[in-house]
């Protein structure tokens, strides 16, 4: 019985998979994207000194910046775009009148895109390691911790989003806005040191800030406990947007 | 309630009842879509579903399906109330619903492998593909397909886990004439083999040619409940004496009983 679950949940995977894949966006994004700007900004700023003298490099804080970046493009723009677009054509509908339900395929496609941030990530270490020499010096233990916290943030945030868009050009709209300025103004692109004072005001009320800090912060090495402020506001926000958007899909009708 | 659900249960078990409404009520906020409905499908039975659009059949059929929390009134399919124990009920029936899309970009086989994939015994996925004009058509992708193609795509879908039960939400909306007949030739041999169907459908040429009975709902209220034959009579009632002929097609009594809507005319068009 549990083998038939495990093939059953193992087959749809890889058909969201392959839909991901189709669908070129998620892919090309999660994948792809962050690969380019890795090099782009590589191949013009280089890979020196962040500061003089300093142990840290330009590649050793863009690595985990563009890591928030590649949890960005999963958890706020192939997820819930996946999730609206099912809801708004009733595909969730059609899977509640069979064995399996609508959960059956949330479940894969959350899977999906986590392996896809997964995946995005590694070919990123694997480039950076491979190009640049980066220098991973936190421990793989609070590594883990902090991206599994920062994936949170990210996926109940574009949760929230699908439940707070009646359609899905609204939480396109909602998830475009965020994810971009976002990723400009986060530090995910580019260090936030280098913005003026008034950027990094606006910055610091960006939940990816908090994400990109923390990422930043344990892969140069620091414990998960000299980033407490940032594990403290992303667990807010992740348990926040869960349970507003749980909240919300109570009060509307899936059918 | 709970009384109420057992006595039920017992009664089906007696008379093979396999699908039973009483006393249905549901409201979308201040709309009453179904009030007071009741009906029941035996096995092997055809029921069609007809009225007017609006009328409630959707809704309907959706409360039977559990997709839908009726207000009052109680359902039982296969003895279980379908909100409660959909996953087990879905192993037995199987549903063509109104409205349904799949994601674009999957390919007609892979659909066909992800639903067989839900059922512990499915039915022959490839052997139906050339029953139904699909085989050609298995490498392509969703999107690409015709509304026939999809029509016909929702129907192999519904058959998947070898019902015994099969809903269908008007079936053949859409279809030319053609395909319409080859249809009604699958639900014959389907239902042959023992199958119920519920049927929702505009069309009367096709519940002449498949019901074994009518329930006829008109602004969510219960009209009729009864055999074809039963359906001729009570039309007798309803319409002038000298309209109404013993072997007149169900379509013609049919549109004499309906309300009739405001015809279009062309001022303002021409």
């Amino acid at each position: 019985m549990k083998r038939f679950a495990m093939k059953k949940f193992m087959l749809t995977c890889w058909i969201e998979f392959l839909l991901l894949v189709r669908n070129f966006f998620g892919f090309f994004f999660g994948l792809i994207f962050p690969l380019m700007m890795l090099i782009l900004f590589g191949t013009i700023f280089g890979n020196s000194p962040i500061a003089p003298g300093s142990e840290l490099r330009m590649m050793d804080l863009s690595i985990p910046g563009y890591s928030v970046m590649v949890m960005g493009v999963a958890g706020l723009m192939s997820f819930p775009l996946t999730l609206a677009e099912c809801k708004e054509k009733k595909i969730y509908k059609r899977f509640d009148a069979t064995p399996v339900g609508k959960k059956h395929m949330i479940l894969a496609q959350v899977t999906v895109n986590l392996l896809l941030t997964a995946l995005g990530i590694a070919i990123l270490l694997c480039a950076g390691e491979f190009l640049y020499q980066v220098q991973l010096q936190g421990s793989i233990f609070a590594i883990v911790t902090a991206g599994l916290l920062s994936i949170a943030a990210m996926f109940s945030m574009g949760f929230f989003f699908t439940s707070v868009g009646k359609d899905a050009k609204l939480t396109h709209l909602l998830c475009y806005l965020f994810y971009f300025i976002m990723l400009f103004l986060s530090g995910a692109t580019m260090p936030a040191m280098l913005f003026p004072e008034s950027v990094r005001k606006i910055s610091k009320l960006l939940p990816m800030t908090y994400a990109v800090d923390l990422m930043q912060g344990i892969f140069s090495g620091d414990s998960l406990g000299m980033h407490g402020k940032e594990l403290l506001v992303l667990g807010i926000l992740t348990v926040s947007f869960f349970a507003l958007g749980a909240l919300l899909y109570t009060r509307r009708d899936w059918t | 309630m709970k009384n109420h659900t057992d006595v039920l249960i017992r009664k089906n078990a007696m008379s093979q009842i396999i699908v039973q409404v009483e006393h249905l009520n549901l409201s979308y906020k201040n709309v009453r879509a179904v009030q007071d409905v009741s009906f029941a499908i035996k096995s092997g039975e055809v029921l069609a579903v007809i009225g007017s659009n609006g009328s409630g059949k959707t809704s309907t059929i959706e409360c039977v399906e559990g997709l839908r929390k009726p207000d009052r009134g109680s359902v039982l399919v296969f003895g279980k109330e379908p909100r409660l124990h959909r996953k087990d009920i879905y192993r037995k029936i199987g549903v063509q619903l109104q409205e349904t899309e799949y994601p674009a970009k999957i390919r007609v086989e892979e659909l066909c492998r992800l639903f067989a994939s839900f059922y512990e015994r499915p039915a022959d996925w490839e052997h139906l593909l050339p029953q139904l004009n699909l085989e050609e058509k298995k490498r392509r992708t969703v999107n690409k397909l015709s509304g026939g193609e999809k029509q016909r795509l929702s129907v192999l879908l519904a058959l998947m886990g070898r019902p015994k039960l099969l809903i269908l939400d008007e079936l053949t909306t859409g279809l030319d004439p053609e395909v319409r007949q080859n249809m009604w030739s699958t639900f014959r041999a389907v239902r042959e083999n023992g199958v119920s169907i519920l049927l929702v459908s505009h069309y009367l040429d096709e519940v002449e040619a498949l019901a074994d009975k009518i329930l006829y709902l008109e602004k969510g209220r219960q009209q009729f409940f009864g055999s074809k034959q039963e359906f001729r009579q009570w039309t007798k009632g309803q319409i002038p004496p000298d309209q109404w002929q013993e072997d007149l097609p169900l379509e013609k009594l049919y549109l004499q009983i309906v309300p009739k809507t405001e015809s279009i005319t062309m001022e303002g068009i021409l």
